[in-house]
């Protein structure tokens, strides 16, 4: 049996919650359609048979309570259609597998940074101590190791011009007192550290640090 | 042959529209009035004739025919008590349970199939027919669209048939 358009009104009618007009022209439609006549007998079968009851029906194992609403889950399950959750789980799937496939490429391809106007492909070398302000003539410089086999030269400048530099395959080098004695209070000072590999071939480079020297020893 | 086939039309008709004029009868003067028996019976039998005596011309439908003469009669029983009352029949809060449930096995077995409904279920047949709440106000108490209300009610009801059924 097709269903009718009228439908809706079925509930509305027999909780007397139609006005005269349209109760009148809704009486006058199941007269004519046996469909909602069939749903209107129905339903007042199962109305007049919950309000028999009585809440006891309901109570045995859940009812909600007043003020509160379903719980958590169903209230979200409740937010979309089956049919939009299966599309929703479609596309989920279709995005991890696109994530979980690509996202390797991605990750394996390095950094690129230029010095002068050579490109270098590389990872960049995150420089630990001095970075800020310090109070003292830094005795030791540090960075994060990139590595076995690496070697690393440091330059530390004066206002621009180098003042010093050397190389070590530890990822920190002592500075020597020479060096300290002339790095003065209240100057600006910068520093970098590149990597080479054992080949000679720069693989990494760390940005240029500035740091002041706020107070003497 | 042709007075053979009207009495075949008839018996169709009453089979069809006799239902649907007890409904409306019971509905309009309330299943604890105990004249409404006797007033949808009237009302058919006046149909049956009217049609006997060719007063249908098929103008209107013949559900509409019938619609308007239930609706005649049903005015004139209120006007009627109206005088001998002096007031309109106080209105029974419909639906009548006591009037409505006949069959008391039936009862238990709707109950029952109620019972093995989903809480998701139960809680809206709760809400809308015993609380008497509206699509919107029950779907603003758990928080779904008025749509999915309405998606609920009826496919709760295709279970509760499938349950009875069982």
């Amino acid at each position: 049996m097709k269903m009718c358009k009228c439908e809706h009104l079925i509930d509305d009618y027999l909780f007397d919650r139609l006005d005269d007009e349209k109760k009148n022209k809704f009486e006058e439609h199941y007269f004519n359609c046996h469909y909602c006549f069939e749903k209107m007998v129905e339903r007042d079968e199962l109305i007049s048979i919950i309000k028999q009851k009585g809440d006891g029906i309901f109570q045995d194992e859940y009812v909600v309570e007043e003020g509160k609403g379903a719980p958590w889950f169903e209230k979200i399950a409740s937010f979309f259609t089956p049919k939009q959750w299966a599309l929703i789980s479609v596309y989920a799937a279709l995005l991890l597998i696109v994530t979980c496939v690509f996202i390797p490429y991605f990750k394996s391809a390095p950094p690129q940074f230029f010095i002068s106007e050579d490109r270098v492909r590389g990872e960049s070398i995150t420089l630990i101590s001095p970075v800020i302000d310090i109070k003292m003539v830094p005795s030791k410089f540090e960075w994060k190791d990139s590595g076995e086999d690496v070697e690393y030269k440091i330059y530390i400048y004066d206002n621009g011009d180098k003042l010093w530099a050397s190389t070590t395959k530890d990822n920190f080098i002592v500075l020597p007192e020479k060096v300290r004695k002339q790095m003065t209070l209240g100057e600006k000072y910068s520093w970098e550290v590149k990597a080479f590999s054992p080949e000679g071939t720069l693989i990494a480079i760390s940005s240029k640090v500035h740091f002041k020297i706020t107070e003497g020893e | 042959m042709d007075k053979r086939k009207q009495e075949t039309n008839l018996e169709e008709i009453y089979a069809k529209y006799g239902p649907v004029v007890r409904f409306r009868v019971r509905k309009s003067i309330g299943a604890s009035n105990p004249d409404w028996e006797d007033i949808a019976n009237e009302i058919i039998t006046n149909v049956i004739e009217k049609i006997k005596k060719k007063e249908f011309r098929g103008e209107s439908s013949i559900g509409t025919f019938i619609y308007t003469i239930t609706s005649r009669r049903i005015i004139d029983y209120i006007r009627q008590k109206t005088k001998v009352l002096k007031h309109a029949p106080e209105p029974t809060p419909f639906p009548d349970p006591h009037e409505h449930v006949e069959n008391k096995e039936r009862a238990e077995l709707i109950t029952g199939a109620i019972k093995k409904l989903k809480p998701k279920y139960r809680e809206v047949l709760y809400l809308y027919y015993y609380k008497g709440l509206s699509r919107e106000e029950v779907a603003e108490k758990l928080c779904i669209t008025p749509h999915r209300v309405s998606e609920r009610v009826n496919y709760s009801q295709k279970l509760l048939k499938k349950l009875i059924k069982k």
